[in-house]
């Protein structure tokens, strides 16, 4: 058995090699954000603080970042009640009607996601500037909602169809009708849908930079992940840059580590069947 | 159930004869397709679509009918049409034609590059091992993290005075004739946007190929239980065979992800040093948000969109004819 002793610690090798490169950049951010600013540039560099500091957190509130961090969390919270709700609602009719073109339009909905962004964003610039919705939340807003819808509608239409039509029968005959079907019987079934939706497009929309970058033009009006970029020439400011990058990254990693075994599943799920 | 009154109890008898009367047997799927329940279901989709639409459906037709006229956005009043014009100097804009190799350049090493190395990690975290927990989420995590951010602290390492991998090379490896200006010259430039790409997505990737494998019937699995040379081969005879699904699933996502790289060089290099490594989608956007040539830019974009297009259908293809031979 020397072969299989000496493959599987060649296969832990390996992995470890791997797990510490893609932890590295993570691990890194998180030091570097503890060190006061004379050792960030300081050559030869060492990998822990001498005197670690928390004051680079502390300058996150008075250097004004705020104003990215509001605008972040508002569209991901409004964006992903709203995604929620209307993908819910739309995966339901796929799953259970049949409409003169319903199959057409499902296709463009899937068809969607290859099509680049970019050639979205020249048309959604000019509609946004003829109404002055350019430079504010909502004009983030309604965008990021469109385009997370096309994954979470085929997301919720597949747990939909998973669901056996005699749960639906009996409540038929009890009189149920097809709104309340939906809500107190279908949604609560499906609800591991929900979940993996909300989380999915919380993703996208907190990380979201291309459509922001072009909507949103005014620092103020940025979120966190076109704003920061602004900071990437401003050497002076690196440290207090490391702590808002980890504030920034904190939150979806956490979410990451509590529903790693719900969101791999969804997303291998989402994969094949849609 | 909480009573609903009279107007409930009417609609209740309602539905009640109308199941009764009717020739479909209950647990029939039909019944929602019938009379006026099938226009229920539209109710059902039309917010989600008008959003779609209004974002997506109806930008993409305008931005078609844009690509056939000249509309500069500050100087213009309206879309002039200029027939196919915008598609043909496309092709002799020395611009646009370095931003369409660079972005062949990195779409084909980063598609041999992602495919790989995420088959190979799923096919090792297939294994039962101590730690997998540990691996998985190591290796998953950079998924979530916003790539513009994960832009910024790539910048930081590479950073040739005081970044984490110059650091490594010359204090820890000793090796300091590898340290590099990473960022300022065209290839290492262009290796370091790829590689941040890779960071960034190759947990995604195996995971679709994990639930590949996992898909396989226990036949197949036994043959995965790598015990040296033998074990390797019977994965390369028997499990890489059969996984032609997943492969048509992942090679589209890295396909159409390999094209649209957008974020990496902008937040990274700006296209630079030079335009060593401008991208195609990069060249669109500066086109439409810094000269604001909306009808030049909208056809280098539909440009983009027929490429990714041609080359899905063309993977779609290849994944199909082989399966056929081999099946």
């Amino acid at each position: 058995m020397r072969t299989t002793w000496r493959s599987k610690a060649a296969i832990y090798v390996v992995l470890t090699l791997f797990a510490l490169t893609f932890l590295a950049p993570l691990a890194y951010i998180l030091i570097n954000s503890f060190k006061p600013a004379n050792e960030i540039f300081r050559v030869p560099q060492a990998l822990l603080p001498d005197r670690a500091t928390i004051e680079n957190y502390g300058a996150i509130f008075e250097g004004g970042f705020g104003g990215f961090f509001t605008t972040t969390l508002f569209i991901t919270v409004a964006g992903v009640l709203i995604v929620a709700v209307l993908s819910s609602l739309a995966g339901y009719g796929f799953a259970r009607f049949r409409f003169p073109g319903s199959n057409v339009l499902l296709f463009a909905i899937i068809a969607t996601l290859t099509i680049p962004l970019v050639i979205f964003l020249v048309p959604m610039f000019i509609m946004e500037n003829s109404v002055g919705l350019i430079n504010t939340k909502l004009g983030l807003l309604l965008p990021n909602v469109a385009v997370a819808l096309p994954f979470a509608i085929l997301i919720m239409r597949s747990q939909f169809l998973a669901i056996p039509e005699e749960v639906e029968e009996s409540a038929i005959v009890d009189g149920a009708g097809v709104f309340r079907r939906w809500w107190s019987i279908m949604l609560p079934i499906a609800r591991n849908g929900v979940v993996l939706v909300v989380i999915m497009t919380a993703y996208e929309i907190w990380g979201e930079y291309t459509m922001a970058k072009a909507l949103a033009i005014d620092p103020s009006a940025m979120p966190l992940s076109v704003g920061l970029t602004l900071l990437k020439g401003e050497v002076w400011q690196y440290g207090v840059l490391a702590a808002i990058i980890v504030v920034a990254v904190l939150p979806p990693v956490l979410v990451f580590l509590i529903f790693q075994r719900h969101i791999v599943a969804g997303v291998a799920q989402g994969a094949i069947k849609g | 159930m909480p009573n609903g009154g009279p107007a409930v109890a009417i609609m209740r008898g309602g539905r009640l004869r109308g199941t009764a009367s009717g020739t479909v047997p209950p647990g029939a799927s039909r019944r929602a397709g019938r009379g006026r329940g099938r226009w229920i279901g539209v109710a059902f989709i039309l917010p989600a679509l008008a959003f779609i639409f209004v974002f997506m459906l109806y930008p993409l037709v305008s931005s078609g009918y844009m690509s056939v006229t000249e509309y500069n956005f500050v100087y213009d009043d309206a879309p002039v049409f200029i027939g196919l014009d915008n598609y043909i100097n496309a092709f002799h804009d020395p611009q646009f034609l370095t931003s369409l190799k660079n972005t062949f350049v990195f779409g084909v090493f980063y598609f041999v590059a992602i495919m790989i190395i995420s088959l190979g990690l799923a096919l090792l975290l297939f294994q039962r091992l101590r730690f997998n927990a540990f691996f998985r989420s190591a290796i998953f995590v950079p998924i979530v993290v916003p790539l513009s951010l994960a832009g910024l602290i790539f910048l930081w390492i590479l950073q040739p005075n005081y970044g984490l991998l110059n650091t490594f090379l010359t204090q820890v490896l000793h090796a300091p004739s590898l340290a590099q200006p990473w960022l300022s010259q065209g290839w290492t430039a262009m290796a370091s946007i790829i590689v941040l790409a890779l960071w960034a997505n190759v947990g995604f990737v195996t995971i679709l190929f994990l639930a590949g494998l996992q898909s396989l019937s226990p036949e197949i699995l036994e043959a995965a239980e790598v015990d040296g040379a033998g074990g390797l081969r019977k994965v390369w005879n028997v499990i890489l065979p059969n996984l032609r699904e997943t492969y048509f699933i992942t090679g589209t996502w890295a396909i159409i992800h390999a094209l649209k790289v957008f974020v990496e060089p902008m937040v990274m290099t700006d296209g630079g040093p030079g335009t060593s490594t401008l991208v195609l989608y990069q060249q669109v956007y500066q086109t439409a948000f810094t000269y604001f040539d909306m009808g030049y830019a909208s056809a280098m974009g539909y440009i983009l969109g027929f490429v990714i297009l041609l080359l899905v259908i063309l993977n779609f293809v290849v994944t199909r004819v082989s399966s056929r031979k081999a099946g």
